[in-house]
């Protein structure tokens, strides 16, 4: 492992012209910035873990996540990996999918706890504030079944740390931007020897009315006999987007030093969103109310047992979610009448027991069993029956979802590792055959770490409670998805300590799913589920990260990802008529790329973010019909950053501007997104030390 | 070997500084289309997916087989917005019904270009004309049918139906017997509403069977409505669907059909000359309105597909079926003779659900 340290003095033409490039962009921000910046560590590894051998991931750089406050980790993703984010408006529902396949099918943990939606099997990832988490790992494919069944896509791994300074730390920052946005962060920590204690706290809101020109409206111009005598695309604002979210966020850790950690999580979100109304939609904004309310309680307690050979865990942990959907319509006087009131509870009980053991260097064992077990209470419609009384439209359901898997993991010699991993899933009464997974890697070449890898799993996933049994159209014969994964690739990482480092890392996967689960509409006006595609995804993912020091005091860090990623329906026409199959699936691009730069002189440090999606199809068909497809965009977020180092305060200034091209772009049909926007935020940390006993 | 780095640094810039100046997402919108469609012809309203504001409107000539798909956004430059629910003819204008848009738009008949819009409805199904000046507008998840002025395009009343909330609020499709107007209540309701057109309000009431979907008048002033049942689990009921024969003057069911537990029948449709009754239940089905028994076989069988949407050219009897295929393409349209012999087939767009004849 090597930090840069050492100066390099060798101009180079096209770095400066990048530099001057950047600052010229920067011109007009510069008065702002005053954050100090610190370039991540480049590591240069030698030796992997033995329980990642094989393993496919993507780990997200601990700097990203913490860029600034006002990031979900939605945001956080799009730039910074090759999975597809599909995100339906600025703080609205962001869902991410891997490798072509679903939302539903990637499995999202914190601090080891499923948090998927028992209900929709998806997870919101505009609802996770970046600065909530210290540890974000994605496991691609086959990888995630080390930690998780029903990952058929991957697994987000998401958690929290107790890497908390000694002492007192007390740290504020607050955000101001565009539509009245403001971003709120306040946390408390202390450090000692044996107790790690922290407290956060991010309160976010906005009228979020941003500006667009609606493509998909005319506005008419009459004359007096109401005559239509011009149109015009009208410049709009996001109507009824209104967002105000609260996160706190407690955790205790307490280490007897002896090998015995305890740990405390708690995370509680009270979230009031409106909907915001389709571009396509004529009704008038004081007229109706879209809004969306959620009180979501997290908590885990965990006791960590580690020895010099063996470790176990024990985990139990607590969610609750009160969710609730009210679509009101204003008829006369001010009077708001209820045309949709949906609530759901969700209590979910967790318990996970692991273990590791190594009885040699050579050898290394994990078990691991967890259960989650659902209490859902799901109220969507007030009806009135037949013979005058009142009724719920819902249901009441409590499901068990049992996981348990063991692996060995060998490596015969250094440069060589095996793996394998067999797990078994159980919901309700329900089991789902064995899930076995096969991993190795080895080292080529130590100079130059390269190394390659394979690995092939089976892998299941249950419906969701809401397919089997939501009124109307839940489908309980509903069978398990289910699918083979395959995946090869190699890697590379060499440098040379303090003047640059370079890596990356090129993947081939290959997955079939069967029994794909879509919604689809029945005759009776609603939607039903069932078992229909089966889909061919497969293709490749690129990584490259490259570590520069220039000069003294200059760091530069390019990150970049490249996905491509046919998702192919390879099923049974649903109809002779049926040009579906054979075709890419809705919304999924077949290229996707993100690149982060990020350059830092002293306390100073610029970072340029961007990604683009190609070119989605919105029908199974592909049909190129003008709303069959959504063009691709390409997006680039800046942000300047000047810290100041004060007694006893340090100081933080930082300048961001989103959508920097002013871009003109969606990401779902009929959502409208913003343009340009500029948020500053201003940061206060405070650190006061432990007193020398 | 630094110097190689220094060149991939390079390269890294020259990427980052092309895509960063080089990315625009291209908008295909605003370009218009002239259009003269004369003689008769066929309207197709698609009803596209929900919340995705791709709805749009397809016309079919059937003298030259010739579909033209999305004549709405290519004749004006804009979307017809999120599910397109029915559209009437009225006043030499096509009356487009965009539900969950909450609009109706007014076209010409032969450009497709808007000549007006009704906006700000709640949740708007069908619309029934009375006069040039007046017309009712059902709505789900209200419980008042609105009263419009089509000549000014705006909301001029309501008509509050009993018993019914805005959350389990239903009226579809209009039918008229003299003064009075009639119309099946369908989510979680199980009638048909008699409104008197001179007082805007509800003046009776008919109970039949579970969730009524469609409402037609045949030659004999008889009105036919399908129910569909509920669904398994209802807190509403569960039942086998019926086809009901309503008598409009004495508004009393005249006659009353079942169909099997399970059964989800659904579009009931007449010929030009309103004699004769056409549904789906799987098959498409056809029968004499003075029938007493259902038809033993079908008209059409079941081709491996749910067809989705239903109707018959006035002027020669040909049936036309919708087929949504897996709701997420375009659907496709199959056009039989009256004996049942395919004759054409066209692809449309997402969710053909309603027909309307010029």
């Amino acid at each position: 492992m090597g930090q840069i340290s050492k100066s390099h003095t060798k101009p180079l033409p096209l770095l400066i012209a990048l530099t001057a490039i950047i600052l010229i962009m920067a011109c007009p921000l510069t008065s702002f910035g005053q954050r100090t910046h610190r370039l991540g560590e480049v590591v240069v590894t030698a030796k992997r873990p033995m329980k990642e051998i094989g393993v496919q991931k993507t780990s997200i750089d601990s700097a990203m996540l913490k860029e600034n406050i006002a990031l979900s980790m939605a945001d956080i993703l799009t730039f910074n990996s090759s999975i597809f984010v599909k995100s339906y408006g600025r703080a609205t529902l962001s869902t991410v999918a891997f490798r072509g396949t679903s939302p539903s099918h990637t499995q999202v943990t914190w601090n080891g706890m499923k948090i998927n939606s028992p209900m929709l099997g998806m997870t919101d990832f505009s609802t996770i504030p970046s600065y909530f988490i210290d540890n974000a790992t994605l496991l691609h494919g086959t990888s995630s079944v080390n930690e998780t069944g029903g990952g058929l896509g991957g697994l987000v791994k998401l958690g929290t740390a107790p890497d908390v300074a000694e002492g007192l730390n007390l740290q504020y920052v607050q955000g101001i931007g565009s539509f009245k946005t403001f971003d709120e962060f306040a946390r408390i920590s202390y450090g000692s020897d044996k107790w790690h204690a922290s407290t956060r706290a991010v309160y976010s809101s906005s009228p979020n009315d941003y500006k667009y020109i609606n493509h998909d409206k005319k506005v008419n111009i009459y004359d007096d006999n109401h005559n239509i005598i011009g149109q015009y695309h009208p410049e709009e604002r996001n109507r009824s987007g209104a967002y105000k979210d609260l996160h706190i966020l407690q955790e205790i850790y307490y280490s007897n030093l002896k090998g015995d950690r305890f740990g405390l999580n708690a995370w509680y979100i009270d979230s009031n969103r409106e909907l915001p109304m389709l571009t396509t939609d004529y009704g008038e904004e004081t007229d109706f109310e879209n809004r969306q309310r959620e009180h979501t309680f997290r908590s885990i307690l965990s006791w960590n047992h580690s020895r010099s050979r063996w470790r176990t865990g024990v985990k139990g942990g607590y969610i609750h979610t009160w969710m609730a959907y009210d679509y009101k319509r204003e008829v006369g006087n001010g009077i708001m009448a209820t045309m949709t009131r949906s609530r759901s509870n969700v209590n979910t009980l967790y318990g996970q027991f692991e273990g590791e053991f190594t009885p040699s260097r050579r050898w290394f064992f994990t078990a691991n069993v967890s259960a989650h077990q659902h209490f859902v209470k799901s109220k969507d419609k007030n009806i009135i029956l037949q013979d005058g009384d009142k009724a719920i439209v819902g249901y009441d359901k409590a499901r068990l979802e049992l996981s348990a898997s063991a692996s060995a993991k060998w490596q015969p010699t250094d440069r060589i590792g095996l793996s394998a991993v067999v797990r078994g899933e159980m919901s309700g009464d329900k089991w789902a055959p064995a899930i076995p997974a096969f991993f190795i890697d080895g080292v080529v070449s130590r100079k130059g770490n390269v190394m390659l890898k394979a690995s092939v799993s089976r892998n299941y996933r249950f419906p969701t409670l809401n397919d089997l049994y939501f009124l109307p159209g839940g489908n309980p014969d509903l069978k398990n998805e289910h699918g083979i994964s395959y995946d090869a690739g190699a890697s590379f990482e060499f440098g040379k300590a303090g003047v640059y480092s370079f890596g990356g890392s090129a993947t081939w996967f290959d997955s079939y799913i069967d029994d794909w689960i879509i919604w689809l509409p029945t005759t009776k006006g609603f939607f039903s589920p069932r078992n229909i595609k089966k889909v061919h995804a497969y293709g490749i993912e690129i990584k490259a990260n490259l570590g520069l020091q220039p000069k003294k005091g200059w760091f530069l860090d390019l990150n970049g990802s490249y996905s491509w990623t046919p998702s192919i329906n390879e099923g049974e026409k649903m109809s002779p008529a049926d040009r579906s199959v054979g075709k890419q699936l809705p919304y999924v691009p077949r290229n996707s790329a993100s690149l982060t730069g990020r350059l830092s002189w002293q306390s100073w440090s610029f970072l340029y973010k961007w990604c683009w999606y190609s070119e989605r199809f919105t029908m199974s068909s592909n049909d190129y019909t003008i709303t069959g497809h959504l063009p691709q965009y390409f997006m680039s977020n800046i942000s300047l950053e000047k810290g100041l180092a004060f007694k006893p305060l340090d100081i933080s200034l930082k300048f961001a501007v989103n959508n920097l091209f002013d871009e003109d772009y969606l990401s779902v049909l009929s959502r409208p997104m913003p343009g340009i926007n500029f948020e500053f935020f201003i940061g206060i940390t405070q650190k006061i030390p432990l007193r020398k006993k | 070997m630094e110097k190689h780095i220094y060149l991939l640094f390079s390269l890294f810039s020259a990427i980052l500084f092309h895509v960063a100046f080089t990315g625009c997402m291209e908008w295909d919108y605003g370009e218009t289309e002239e259009f003269n469609a004369t003689g008769t012809g066929l309207f197709i309203t698609n009803e596209g997916n929900f919340q995705y504001g791709n709805a749009t409107l397809s016309y079919y000539d059937p003298s030259t087989d010739e579909v033209q798909n999305e004549v709405f956004f290519r004749a004006n430059g804009y979307k017809l917005g999120d599910v397109a629910q029915s559209m009437t003819i009225y006043d030499n204008k096509g009356w487009v019904v965009v539900n969950n848009s909450h609009v109706i738009f007014a076209i010409d008949l032969e450009t497709f270009k808007e000549v007006g819009r009704i906006e700000n409805l709640t949740s708007p199904r069908y619309i029934h004309f009375l006069s040039d000046e007046k017309a009712y507008v059902t709505q789900l998840w209200d419980n008042r049918i609105f009263i419009v002025n089509p000549k000014t395009y705006s909301i001029t009343g309501y008509i509050e139906v009993p018993d019914m909330t805005m959350e389990s609020g239903s009226t579809e499709q209009m039918v008229q017997y003299g003064r009075y107007v009639y119309c099946n209540c369908w989510s979680y309701q199980n009638r048909i509403i008699k409104i008197d057109t001179e007082t805007d309000r509800v003046v009776g009431e008919l109970k039949i069977g579970i969730q009524p979907t469609s409402l037609v008048m045949d030659r004999y002033n008889r009105m036919w409505t399908i129910t569909d049942g509920g669904y398994e689990g209802s807190p509403y009921g569960h039942e086998a669907p019926s086809l009901y024969c309503i008598d409009a003057e004495t508004f009393s069911v005249e006659r009353q059909f079942k169909f099997r537990f399970g059964d989800w029948p659904s579009e009931v449709q007449l010929n030009g000359t309103r004699d004769t009754l056409y549904w789906i239940n799987n098959d498409i089905w056809r029968m004499d309105v003075t029938a007493t028994r259902i038809p033993v076989r079908p008209f059409l069988e079941y081709r491996d597909t749910k067809y989705y949407g239903l109707t018959v050219n006035p002027a020669n009897g040909e049936v036309y079926v919708a087929d949504a295929i897996d709701y997420q393409q375009q659907g496709v349209i199959y056009r039989y003779s009256p004996q049942g012999k395919l004759i054409d087939q066209f692809y449309v767009g997402i969710i053909p659900g309603a027909f309307c004849w010029k």
